[in-house]
């Protein structure tokens, strides 16, 4: 049976249709603005601003070593319990709610779980408590306002996409490979190196990707944890739009730090290519 | 001269099934074993507990008289070729096969070296630069057999490792292995669930059943003279005649009427189908006879397999050869068969 043409052709239509209506569309009017003036007319002005402004570079630099910061914590704390959750636990039911617990915060707004760790990470909150309970720190670290303090909002709220897509990884691997490589006479620690992390790194690598774009691109949590003495780049762009309502500027600001972060993804993909197995 | 390898009464359960149920089996150096029996018999798990993949409840496995019941997969002096091969995707061909000597130390020219060697011995010494998935199921089967053969084990464990083949590929990987394994001198216990592989290649045939061994024996012995119904009938097409008391000391074939000398708890005596023959006119004195009406004519090519049937027993005949295709159902047929050639089935 073959479907009418009028069919075949919506059917391929809707689709395109709805990519072009709420990706591409978005991304060509921010790109459109970001090189134009008030009046119109073409201009690389707002670059030049952004490219030539040693402040922007600075910022630039904080949030790219935040967010690489937070990948990297992230692939160290999802590995492990990606591990726990696919290769110890044995009984269904408690990785079921094991997987149920890591996802639930996902349906909380992360402004809610922000201002969790704000009460929790302020002078008197529960982690200062605890650790000056335990005689670790004679006096409250301060965590808001620090980098130390976004890295852990951050990491809280990225740390379930690692596992997820780890864990994915970790499952597919047929457990063959990891026999074969006892039996040619190799123990488990060589084993999860030269086997088993290879066979997960595409895996590991799209976990880490989405991890490091959502941190670059993340305001909600910086912005409540920084108590303003840090500024990210997501910062600027809402200031942009929302104070100075400078649009194109902001479009600038956002095509840069989109770019940047293309460029940096771009590279870490092909290195995970290269090591791609079947 | 101790054995290469010796099963005590091993046993293991799972969940409430038993897989194999105090299994014995002593294996000497060189010797091809194929561990032979319906799927779910115990066969596999019997490998996975030598190979230290499973680790047997009860019971003890040694190798040249040193216990290894309780030591990991990577510290016995095994290889294994397994099913699904379980080729390192990301791995060429050549690091496949180096993987176990450079894991070990070996030098990475030394092992190498090693690795095309072994390649070499399947016939793949050009295949090193690919990666597995560039290969065909019967290139990435020699390339598993390439990778366990390459540190020169005293013993291999093949798990049912041309099953994935065609048949035509399977018939010439099975010449193909006996004669390696003829050529390294290295013990190979075969798991299968193929009568005529099983036959093809071992020297001796464990038949399991049930989580038991139900006989060890050459092919031969195994065929000619099964030790229960089971093997009977899971190796070859057996004829199982059933017996009659007939006074002291004897019985009868029900369907010829022959007597024979009585064994304990004998109800029917096996006959190949090809000890029955089709007897024109007067037949010798040392056969006993049958008359019986053709029920069913299956020519192969050949061999021709007759079903004839014998008051209310359905005997198979087979005849090399098409000449017995021109029979039809319905003709009447007398058969023959040497009483010499029955065996006593016990019960």
């Amino acid at each position: 049976m073959t479907a009418p043409r009028t069919t075949l052709a919506l059917l391929l239509f809707a689709p395109l249709a709805f990519f072009a209506a709420f990706f591409v569309a978005p991304m060509v009017v921010v790109a459109l603005s970001s090189i134009t003036a008030d009046d119109g007319a073409l201009t690389a002005a707002h670059y030049a601003r952004i490219l030539l402004d040693q402040y922007h570079w600075d910022v630039l630099w904080v949030t790219f070593r935040i967010a690489l910061l937070t990948t990297l914590i992230c692939m160290l704390v999802g590995f492990p319990l990606a591990w726990y959750l696919v290769r110890i636990v044995r009984w269904r039911a408690w990785r079921r709610a094991c997987v149920i617990l890591i996802i639930v915060p996902l349906f909380t707004s992360n402004i809610v779980r922000s201002f969790g760790w704000m009460v929790l990470l302020g002078r008197t909150g529960l982690v200062n408590q605890g650790l000056m309970g335990l005689g670790l720190t004679e006096r409250p670290i301060r965590f808001l306002g620090t980098e130390t303090g976004i890295l852990i909002g951050l990491v809280y709220i990225l740390v379930p996409f690692v596992v997820l897509t780890v864990g994915n990884a970790l499952a597919k691997i047929d457990t063959a490979y990891e026999e074969a490589s006892a039996d040619l006479g190799v123990g488990p620690a060589r084993t999860f190196w030269f086997v088993t992390l290879p066979l997960t790194l595409p895996g590991a690598v799209s976990g880490a990707i989405m991890v490091f774009a959502l941190a670059v691109s993340a305001y909600v949590t910086p912005a409540l944890l920084s108590g303003g003495q840090i500024t990210v780049f997501s910062m600027l762009i809402f200031q942009q739009y929302s104070s100075v309502f400078d649009f194109h500027y902001g479009a600038a600001l956002s095509i840069t730090l989109l770019v940047l972060t293309l460029v940096l993804v771009t590279v870490a993909g092909r290195i995970g290519e290269g090591r791609k197995p079947a | 001269m101790q054995p290469l390898l010796t099963i005590e009464s091993v046993s293991k359960r799972f969940a409430g099934h038993q897989a194999l149920h105090e299994v014995d089996l002593a294996i000497d150096g060189g010797e091809f074993i194929a561990l032979l029996g319906p799927s779910g018999c115990g066969k596999t798990t019997l490998l996975r507990c030598i190979a230290g993949f499973l680790k047997p409840d009860d019971g003890r496995i040694l190798i040249e008289g040193a216990d290894i019941t309780g030591a990991p997969p990577y510290r016995r002096p095994l290889n294994t070729v397994f099913q699904s091969y379980a080729l390192f995707p990301h791995m060429s061909v050549a690091d496949n096969v180096a993987y176990g000597p450079r894991r070990a130390g070996t030098g990475r020219a030394e092992a190498q070296s090693r690795a095309r060697e072994a390649l070499a011995l399947v016939g793949l010494e050009e295949m090193g630069e690919r990666l597995p998935r560039a290969l065909s199921g019967g290139q990435q089967q020699r390339v598993a057999l390439a990778r366990a053969i390459v540190n020169r084990p005293k013993l291999l464990l093949l798990d049912e490792p041309l099953s994935a083949l065609d048949l035509k590929l399977r018939r010439r990987m099975q010449i193909e292995l006996k004669h390696i394994q003829e050529k390294l001198g290295i013990a190979f216990i075969f798991v299968t669930h193929d009568q005529e592989e099983a036959m093809a290649m071992a020297n001796r045939i464990v038949v399991m059943n049930a989580g038991r061994i139900e006989q060890i024996g050459t092919p031969a012995d195994i065929y000619r003279a099964p030790a229960s119904r089971f093997v009977a009938e899971f190796v070859g097409e057996p004829n199982l005649i059933p017996v009659e008391p007939a006074g002291p000391g004897r019985m009868r074939l029900k369907v010829t009427g022959a007597e024979l000398p009585y064994a304990e708890g004998v109800r029917c005596v096996m006959a190949r189908p090809e000890d029955l023959v089709l007897v024109d006119g007067t037949p010798p004195a040392d056969l006993a006879t049958a008359a019986g009406i053709v029920e069913e004519v299956v020519a192969v090519g050949p061999v021709t397999t007759l079903f004839v049937r014998c008051g209310d027993v359905v005997l198979k005949v087979a005849r090399l050869g098409m000449s017995a295709a021109a029979l039809h159902p319905g003709s009447a047929v007398t058969l023959g068969l040497r009483v010499s050639a029955l065996h006593p089935i016990v019960e």
